[in-house]
């Protein structure tokens, strides 16, 4: 199986959380189908050259998002997702978690509900730009 | 024996091999040499003992040190070796790799002594027992490669054992069992001769021994 | 045998005359890569040659798959590949000689990828050893061990003194080795990318003792540079697993070995940033601590 993941040293966040975006990203776009099985453990990891340990986190992590499934002797395979699902779910369960986390911060630090709205606008133009 | 010792003895053999060669044609042609009147008889003779030291002195600083000096050692002791292996793998090829060079040698010698009607055949006792005690002497020498960790210590090795060789000429060939029969015509393997072909045997045996037995007891490689 | 760990050295002491080795406990487990990371001296070659049998210890124990070593080195060599840094082939062979050298004494040489590693690695087995230089000899060191498929390899600081294209296609090569999750690698270096990138875990030596040891992720997990903005005057509070706090005036920094989000909550608005440590900088002040932990 053809990988074409890319794992950047000069990129600030850790390996195993660039793995998963990749993968997901995948995923999402469709490019790889419900039910596809993933490359192996080893076999990611050799591809990538990073350690086995990191692509093992990668994904237990998808797995516990639910974006992918694990057969125990078999090997992963991407999840039957779709909107509403199980895996959506606890992603969006995830976000919320972040939010409510965002909101005690800003009552912290004195900002209210417009304020941290307005905040929320800046980090997401530079998206919009791009 | 062991397949790992067997091909690092024929190791030794393929690296000292230009040294084997040179040793031996420098010791043939020495011998020839000594045909051909008085004066070329005591340059080639000098030229022949000096071709059969050389050659063990060579092979001892170079097949012993050298590993050590240049790093290779570690890559000969990553190959599936003991310590006790690896020093008789080494003393074996080393032993070797200066038998087969020091056989031309008193074997031209020899053959110079029984083919020269100018050289009487008595001299063979002679040439026998000075190149018992050169093979004697390489023994001590290799043995002191092993021993031996310094820089130092070693010429020193060399040194005495250098000594040795004039020690041998002037004492054992002054003594009467040996001296008298020098000019026979034929070559007379009395007690004397047995008894210093005897030593220098003992002596042989001696020196490679006593590397192994070192080696037993050292723990550490490196 | 082949259910054995890879290494296993527990309590491992050894003297020399300027330098000791103190209780040293070190774990290698099947399918997994350590790097050995510590300053030049700390004790990463002899414990390296410890595990080789190359050196003896003075006390403890050494188990190398299942051999105790020194005694049995000849059998575990079989199945280990070594290579240090400082390793160089016999002068007066070519490497072709090497090759049928190392051949003709393991029985799991593999010529074909042999063949392609001498392609990968850009030498040629006419080369004599004497002509190749220092980068080359580590290379064909690597050659010989990788081509026997050993189920250890041992390296002493493998990547130093080869260029980046090369050091890519050695570490290509390792993780290839990883695929088979029976083998292992124990390697030391001084290069921590490499390091933080391949090891599953990695070891911390300083001065003869071992600092640390611990999953890569959890290392990467732990530490961080916590900076805080305070009144002048204040101290920030203590906090557990406290490494160490520079500040001036206002500004503080706190690197910590024990992070956790409640960390955060507990130091409340006074953080401006969080920040995540490289293993080079986690392992610089790992043993900035330890050294002052045993100053008397």
């Amino acid at each position: 199986m053809n990988t074409h993941l890319h794992i950047s040293q000069a990129d600030a966040r850790p390996m195993y959380l660039q793995i998963m975006e990749q993968i997901r990203a995948r995923i999402a776009s469709g490019d790889w189908e419900a039910g596809r099985e993933l490359p192996s453990i080893r076999a990611l990891a050799a591809a990538l050259e990073v350690s086995v340990i990191t692509v093992k986190r990668a994904y237990l992590e998808l797995e516990q998002e639910g974006v992918i499934v694990t057969r125990q002797g078999k090997g992963s395979f991407v999840a039957d997702s779709g909107r509403g699902s199980a895996a959506s779910e606890l992603q969006y369960q995830k976000l919320d978690e972040h939010l409510r986390q965002a909101v005690a911060l800003a009552s912290q630090l004195g900002l209210g509900p417009e304020d941290l709205l307005a905040r929320l606008g800046t980090l997401l133009h530079p998206v919009k730009r791009r | 024996m062991n397949p790992v010792t067997r091909t690092l003895i024929a190791k030794e053999l393929y690296l000292h091999r230009w040294t084997m060669l040179g040793m031996a044609v420098a010791a043939a042609l020495a011998a020839g040499l000594c045909a051909f009147g008085r004066l070329a008889f005591n340059v080639g003779a000098i030229a022949w003992i000096t071709a059969v030291i050389a050659g063990g002195v060579m092979l001892a600083i170079y097949g012993v040190g050298q590993e050590r000096r240049d790093n290779s050692l570690q890559f000969v002791l990553s190959l599936p070796i003991s310590p006790r292996q690896y020093v008789l793998a080494k003393l074996a090829g080393l032993l070797l790799a200066y038998l087969l060079p020091w056989l031309v040698a008193a074997g031209s010698a020899a053959l110079l002594v029984v083919l020269s009607t100018a050289i009487p055949d008595g001299m063979l006792a002679y040439v026998a027992v000075l190149s018992g005690f050169l093979l004697a002497n390489f023994g001590v020498v290799l043995a002191g490669a092993l021993l031996v960790r310094s820089e130092g210590a070693m010429t020193a090795v060399i040194i005495v054992t250098n000594m040795g060789v004039s020690i041998f000429m002037f004492v054992v060939g002054a003594l009467p069992g040996i001296r008298d029969h020098l000019g026979d015509p034929a070559p007379v393997w009395n007690t004397t001769i047995l008894a210093v072909l005897l030593a220098e045997a003992l002596v042989l045996a001696s020196a490679l021994l006593l590397p192994l037995l070192s080696a037993a007891r050292r723990r550490d490689f490196l | 045998m082949s259910t054995s760990k890879p290494i296993h050295m527990r309590g491992v002491c050894k003297s020399f005359r300027y330098f000791s080795l103190h209780d040293l406990d070190l774990d290698l487990e099947p399918g997994e890569v350590m790097g050995l990371v510590g300053p030049n001296g700390a004790g990463k070659s002899t414990t390296i040659r410890l595990a080789m049998g190359l050196l003896a210890a003075d006390r403890g124990e050494v188990r190398v798959l299942g051999h105790p070593m020194p005694q049995d080195q000849a059998q575990a060599k079989r199945d280990i590949g070594y290579v240090s840094a400082d390793m160089r082939l016999l002068p007066n062979a070519s490497l072709g000689w090497h090759m049928r050298l190392v051949a003709s004494l393991y029985p799991d040489w593999d010529e074909a990828y042999a063949r392609t590693l001498l392609s990968h690695f850009n030498l040629h087995p006419g080369q004599s050893a004497r002509s190749l230089s220092l980068g080359e000899q580590t290379k064909a060191a690597l050659l010989l061990a990788l081509a026997r498929r050993p189920r250890l390899l041992i390296l002493d600081e493998p990547t130093t003194g080869l260029d980046p294209v090369a050091r890519h296609e050695v570490l290509s090569q390792l993780m290839e080795v990883m695929l088979d999750d029976r083998r292992a690698i124990l390697f030391s270096s001084h290069n921590t990318a490499d390091v933080e990138r391949i090891c599953d875990r990695i070891t911390f030596i300083d001065r003869g003792r071992v600092v640390a040891s611990d999953d890569t992720g959890r290392f990467l997990d732990s530490w961080r540079r916590i900076e805080l903005e305070l009144a002048p005057g204040s101290e920030p509070p203590t906090v557990p697993g406290l490494v160490a706090h520079t500040g001036d005036g206002s500004f503080h920094a706190l690197t910590v070995r024990q992070f956790d989000e409640s960390l955060l909550e507990q130091l409340g608005p006074d953080v401006r940033g969080v920040q995540r440590m490289s293993l080079e900088e986690i392992f610089v002040a790992s043993v900035m601590q330890h050294r002052q932990e045993r100053r008397p």
